[in-house]
Protein backbone atom coordinates (compact mmCIF):
# COMPACT_ATOMS: atom_id res chain seq x y z
CA UNK A 1 0.00 0.00 0.00
CA UNK A 2 1.28 3.51 -0.87
CA UNK A 3 1.79 5.85 2.28
CA UNK A 4 -0.18 8.89 2.68
CA UNK A 5 1.96 10.63 4.44
CA UNK A 6 2.48 13.83 2.49
CA UNK A 7 6.23 14.10 1.26
CA UNK A 8 6.17 17.86 1.81
CA UNK A 9 5.04 20.11 4.35
CA UNK A 10 2.70 22.30 1.56
CA UNK A 11 1.14 19.13 0.22
CA UNK A 12 -2.02 17.09 2.00
CA UNK A 13 -3.37 14.27 0.71
CA UNK A 14 -6.75 14.22 -0.91
CA UNK A 15 -9.28 11.55 -2.05
CA UNK A 16 -11.05 12.13 -5.64
CA UNK A 17 -14.25 10.24 -6.71
CA UNK A 18 -15.35 10.85 -9.91
CA UNK A 19 -18.38 9.35 -11.27
CA UNK A 20 -19.19 8.98 -15.09
CA UNK A 21 -21.62 7.80 -17.29
CA UNK A 22 -21.33 3.89 -18.40
CA UNK A 23 -22.77 3.61 -21.74
CA UNK A 24 -19.91 6.04 -22.90
CA UNK A 25 -17.73 5.88 -26.10
CA UNK A 26 -14.55 4.81 -25.10
CA UNK A 27 -12.92 7.67 -26.91
CA UNK A 28 -15.09 9.99 -24.89
CA UNK A 29 -14.62 8.33 -21.85
CA UNK A 30 -10.08 8.17 -21.81
CA UNK A 31 -11.07 12.28 -22.58
CA UNK A 32 -13.00 12.75 -19.14
CA UNK A 33 -9.99 10.64 -17.58
CA UNK A 34 -7.40 12.71 -19.10
CA UNK A 35 -8.93 15.79 -18.34
CA UNK A 36 -9.05 15.05 -14.59
CA UNK A 37 -5.58 14.15 -14.97
CA UNK A 38 -5.07 17.01 -16.38
CA UNK A 39 -6.24 19.03 -13.79
CA UNK A 40 -4.52 18.24 -11.50
CA UNK A 41 -1.20 17.75 -13.61
CA UNK A 42 -1.50 21.02 -14.01
CA UNK A 43 -1.67 21.92 -10.11
CA UNK A 44 1.61 20.19 -10.00
CA UNK A 45 0.08 17.35 -7.88
CA UNK A 46 1.21 13.97 -7.26
CA UNK A 47 -0.45 10.66 -8.23
CA UNK A 48 -0.61 7.87 -5.52
CA UNK A 49 -2.91 5.77 -6.09
CA UNK A 50 -5.69 5.17 -8.64
CA UNK A 51 -8.34 2.77 -8.73
CA UNK A 52 -10.91 2.06 -11.25
CA UNK A 53 -13.98 0.49 -10.20
CA UNK A 54 -15.36 0.00 -13.76
CA UNK A 55 -19.42 -1.04 -14.57
CA UNK A 56 -21.79 0.10 -11.33
CA UNK A 57 -25.25 0.31 -11.11
CA UNK A 58 -26.22 3.68 -9.71
CA UNK A 59 -29.16 3.93 -7.01
CA UNK A 60 -30.82 6.45 -8.73
CA UNK A 61 -30.65 7.71 -12.10
CA UNK A 62 -28.18 10.86 -12.30
CA UNK A 63 -29.26 12.80 -15.68
CA UNK A 64 -30.80 10.19 -17.40
CA UNK A 65 -27.82 7.36 -16.81
CA UNK A 66 -28.63 4.42 -14.94
CA UNK A 67 -25.05 3.01 -14.92
CA UNK A 68 -21.57 4.56 -14.07
CA UNK A 69 -17.99 3.72 -13.89
CA UNK A 70 -16.18 4.81 -10.14
CA UNK A 71 -12.29 5.90 -10.44
CA UNK A 72 -10.53 6.72 -7.31
CA UNK A 73 -7.83 8.79 -7.17
CA UNK A 74 -5.50 9.80 -4.26
CA UNK A 75 -3.18 13.20 -4.70
CA UNK A 76 -0.98 15.28 -3.02
CA UNK A 77 -1.78 18.58 -3.42
CA UNK A 78 -1.03 22.07 -2.22
CA UNK A 79 -4.46 22.83 -0.59
CA UNK A 80 -4.30 26.33 -1.62
CA UNK A 81 -5.07 24.97 -5.59
CA UNK A 82 -7.78 22.59 -4.15
CA UNK A 83 -10.56 24.83 -4.78
CA UNK A 84 -9.98 25.65 -8.66
CA UNK A 85 -9.14 22.02 -9.06
CA UNK A 86 -12.95 21.43 -7.62
CA UNK A 87 -14.29 23.99 -9.84
CA UNK A 88 -12.15 22.57 -12.92
CA UNK A 89 -13.96 19.23 -11.99
CA UNK A 90 -17.41 20.45 -11.54
CA UNK A 91 -17.46 21.76 -15.07
CA UNK A 92 -15.81 18.70 -16.77
CA UNK A 93 -18.22 17.71 -19.77
CA UNK A 94 -18.85 13.79 -19.23
CA UNK A 95 -18.85 13.94 -15.17
CA UNK A 96 -21.99 13.31 -13.75
CA UNK A 97 -20.61 13.50 -9.84
CA UNK A 98 -17.33 14.14 -7.89
CA UNK A 99 -16.35 13.93 -4.59
CA UNK A 100 -13.03 15.52 -3.26
CA UNK A 101 -12.18 14.86 0.49
CA UNK A 102 -9.17 14.94 2.56
CA UNK A 103 -9.01 11.49 4.10
CA UNK A 104 -8.61 11.47 8.00
CA UNK A 105 -5.27 10.97 9.67
CA UNK A 106 -3.80 7.33 9.72
CA UNK A 107 -6.11 6.60 6.50
CA UNK A 108 -4.86 3.60 4.30
CA UNK A 109 -5.60 2.86 0.58
CA UNK A 110 -7.98 0.17 0.11
CA UNK A 111 -8.99 -1.30 -3.32
CA UNK A 112 -12.39 -1.18 -3.19
CA UNK A 113 -12.96 -2.53 -6.41
CA UNK A 114 -11.26 -5.96 -5.55
CA UNK A 115 -13.31 -6.04 -1.87
CA UNK A 116 -16.47 -5.51 -4.29
CA UNK A 117 -16.04 -8.21 -6.91
CA UNK A 118 -15.36 -10.64 -3.77
CA UNK A 119 -18.16 -9.38 -1.74
CA UNK A 120 -20.53 -9.84 -5.18
CA UNK A 121 -19.23 -12.99 -5.48
CA UNK A 122 -19.74 -14.67 -2.32
CA UNK A 123 -23.37 -12.97 -2.32
CA UNK A 124 -24.18 -15.35 -5.49
CA UNK A 125 -22.70 -18.32 -3.88
CA UNK A 126 -24.84 -17.39 -1.00
CA UNK A 127 -27.98 -16.72 -2.70
CA UNK A 128 -27.65 -20.07 -4.63
CA UNK A 129 -27.19 -22.06 -1.55
CA UNK A 130 -29.94 -20.55 -0.30
CA UNK A 131 -32.18 -21.13 -3.37
CA UNK A 132 -30.94 -25.03 -3.44
CA UNK A 133 -31.43 -24.90 0.09
CA UNK A 134 -34.79 -23.82 -0.18
CA UNK A 135 -35.62 -25.93 -3.17
CA UNK A 136 -34.25 -29.32 -1.22
CA UNK A 137 -36.55 -28.06 1.67
CA UNK A 138 -39.79 -28.07 -0.90
CA UNK A 139 -38.34 -31.77 -2.94
CA UNK A 140 -38.67 -33.36 1.03
CA UNK A 141 -41.65 -31.64 1.90
CA UNK A 142 -43.57 -33.10 -1.35
CA UNK A 143 -41.72 -36.23 -0.75
CA UNK A 144 -42.72 -36.54 2.67
CA UNK A 145 -46.27 -35.44 1.90
CA UNK A 146 -46.25 -38.16 -0.88
CA UNK A 147 -45.00 -40.62 1.79
CA UNK A 148 -47.62 -39.28 4.60
CA UNK A 149 -50.37 -39.96 1.88
CA UNK A 150 -48.93 -43.56 0.81
CA UNK A 151 -49.05 -44.77 4.54
CA UNK A 152 -52.34 -43.15 5.19
CA UNK A 153 -53.76 -45.54 2.16
CA UNK A 154 -51.55 -48.67 3.51
CA UNK A 155 -52.95 -47.85 7.13
CA UNK A 156 -56.76 -47.66 5.62
CA UNK A 157 -56.16 -51.11 3.64
CA UNK A 158 -55.02 -52.65 6.62
CA UNK A 159 -57.96 -51.35 8.99
CA UNK A 160 -60.24 -52.79 5.85
CA UNK A 161 -58.00 -56.18 5.73
CA UNK A 162 -58.88 -56.29 9.97
CA UNK A 163 -62.56 -55.62 9.33
CA UNK A 164 -62.83 -57.79 6.67
CA UNK A 165 -60.41 -60.63 7.57
CA UNK A 166 -62.48 -62.46 10.24
CA UNK A 167 -65.56 -62.53 8.03
CA UNK A 168 -63.49 -64.39 5.65
CA UNK A 169 -63.07 -68.16 7.65
CA UNK A 170 -66.92 -67.84 8.37
CA UNK A 171 -67.35 -67.58 4.67
CA UNK A 172 -65.44 -70.30 3.08
CA UNK A 173 -66.20 -74.24 3.45
CA UNK A 174 -65.37 -74.48 7.42
CA UNK A 175 -68.50 -72.74 8.14
CA UNK A 176 -70.55 -75.18 5.81
CA UNK A 177 -68.00 -77.90 8.19
CA UNK A 178 -68.77 -76.63 11.35
CA UNK A 179 -72.33 -76.53 10.88
CA UNK A 180 -72.42 -80.36 9.49
CA UNK A 181 -70.70 -81.08 12.70
CA UNK A 182 -72.84 -79.52 14.67
CA UNK A 183 -75.86 -80.94 12.57
CA UNK A 184 -74.49 -84.35 12.97
CA UNK A 185 -73.63 -84.13 16.95
CA UNK A 186 -75.74 -86.80 18.38
CA UNK A 187 -75.34 -85.49 21.69
CA UNK A 188 -76.81 -82.51 21.38
CA UNK A 189 -80.56 -82.46 22.63
CA UNK A 190 -83.03 -80.94 20.41
CA UNK B 1 -40.14 -3.72 35.11
CA UNK B 2 -40.97 -7.21 35.77
CA UNK B 3 -42.92 -7.89 33.12
CA UNK B 4 -40.53 -6.17 30.48
CA UNK B 5 -38.20 -8.32 31.41
CA UNK B 6 -39.90 -11.15 30.85
CA UNK B 7 -40.98 -10.40 27.17
CA UNK B 8 -38.85 -12.26 24.60
CA UNK B 9 -36.54 -9.01 23.37
CA UNK B 10 -33.01 -8.74 24.20
CA UNK B 11 -32.78 -5.95 25.69
CA UNK B 12 -31.11 -3.31 23.61
CA UNK B 13 -28.80 -2.07 26.39
CA UNK B 14 -26.93 -5.33 26.11
CA UNK B 15 -26.45 -4.64 21.96
CA UNK B 16 -22.14 -3.68 21.22
CA UNK B 17 -21.31 -1.64 18.96
CA UNK B 18 -19.84 -3.51 15.75
CA UNK B 19 -17.36 -0.55 15.07
CA UNK B 20 -15.71 -0.29 18.28
CA UNK B 21 -15.42 -4.10 18.85
CA UNK B 22 -13.23 -4.01 15.84
CA UNK B 23 -11.38 -0.57 16.62
CA UNK B 24 -12.35 1.19 13.20
CA UNK B 25 -10.96 4.12 12.89
CA UNK B 26 -13.07 5.37 10.16
CA UNK B 27 -15.87 4.58 7.79
CA UNK B 28 -15.19 5.05 4.51
CA UNK B 29 -18.55 5.55 2.05
CA UNK B 30 -16.57 3.01 -0.23
CA UNK B 31 -17.39 0.19 1.45
CA UNK B 32 -21.05 -0.35 -0.01
CA UNK B 33 -21.30 -3.66 1.23
CA UNK B 34 -21.03 -2.48 5.31
CA UNK B 35 -23.33 0.50 4.49
CA UNK B 36 -25.70 -1.22 3.20
CA UNK B 37 -26.26 -3.05 6.38
CA UNK B 38 -27.56 0.12 7.92
CA UNK B 39 -29.93 1.12 5.88
CA UNK B 40 -33.52 0.05 5.58
CA UNK B 41 -35.65 -1.19 2.73
CA UNK B 42 -36.26 2.70 1.81
CA UNK B 43 -32.70 3.97 2.37
CA UNK B 44 -33.53 5.29 5.64
CA UNK B 45 -30.59 4.77 8.02
CA UNK B 46 -31.03 2.83 10.46
CA UNK B 47 -31.66 3.66 14.51
CA UNK B 48 -28.49 3.34 16.76
CA UNK B 49 -31.63 2.12 19.02
CA UNK B 50 -31.52 -1.22 16.84
CA UNK B 51 -28.04 -1.66 15.72
CA UNK B 52 -26.18 -0.84 18.52
CA UNK B 53 -23.66 1.56 17.27
CA UNK B 54 -22.23 3.82 19.51
CA UNK B 55 -22.26 7.96 18.99
CA UNK B 56 -19.04 8.11 17.97
CA UNK B 57 -19.59 5.83 14.90
CA UNK B 58 -22.96 6.44 14.42
CA UNK B 59 -22.03 10.09 13.32
CA UNK B 60 -18.99 8.67 11.19
CA UNK B 61 -21.73 6.28 9.52
CA UNK B 62 -24.02 9.36 8.70
CA UNK B 63 -21.53 10.72 7.08
CA UNK B 64 -20.32 7.94 4.81
CA UNK B 65 -23.81 7.13 4.24
CA UNK B 66 -24.61 10.59 3.27
CA UNK B 67 -21.50 10.48 0.77
CA UNK B 68 -22.46 7.89 -0.57
CA UNK B 69 -26.19 8.43 -1.42
CA UNK B 70 -24.62 11.41 -3.27
CA UNK B 71 -22.18 9.66 -5.36
CA UNK B 72 -25.25 7.50 -6.31
CA UNK B 73 -24.17 4.30 -4.29
CA UNK B 74 -27.07 4.35 -2.01
CA UNK B 75 -30.70 5.73 -2.60
CA UNK B 76 -32.04 8.80 -0.91
CA UNK B 77 -35.61 7.28 -0.96
CA UNK B 78 -36.82 4.06 -2.70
Amino acid sequence: MPSLVPTTDEGRIYELCVLYPYPLPQKEEQEVLKAVEHIFEDAQAKLISKDSWGRRGLAYAIRGSTEGCYVIYHYEVDPEKIREIDEAIRITPNVLRHLLIKPPKGYEVVKFSEQFKNWQKSKEEGDQRNAAAAEEKLRKQVADRAKRQAKRVEEEKKVKKETEAPKKPLSEGALEEEISKLISDDEINL
Amino acid sequence: MKQANKSPRTDPRLKKCPFKEKGVAYIDYKDYPLLKQYVDYFGNIRQRYYTGVSLKYQKMLKQAIERARFMGMLAYRK
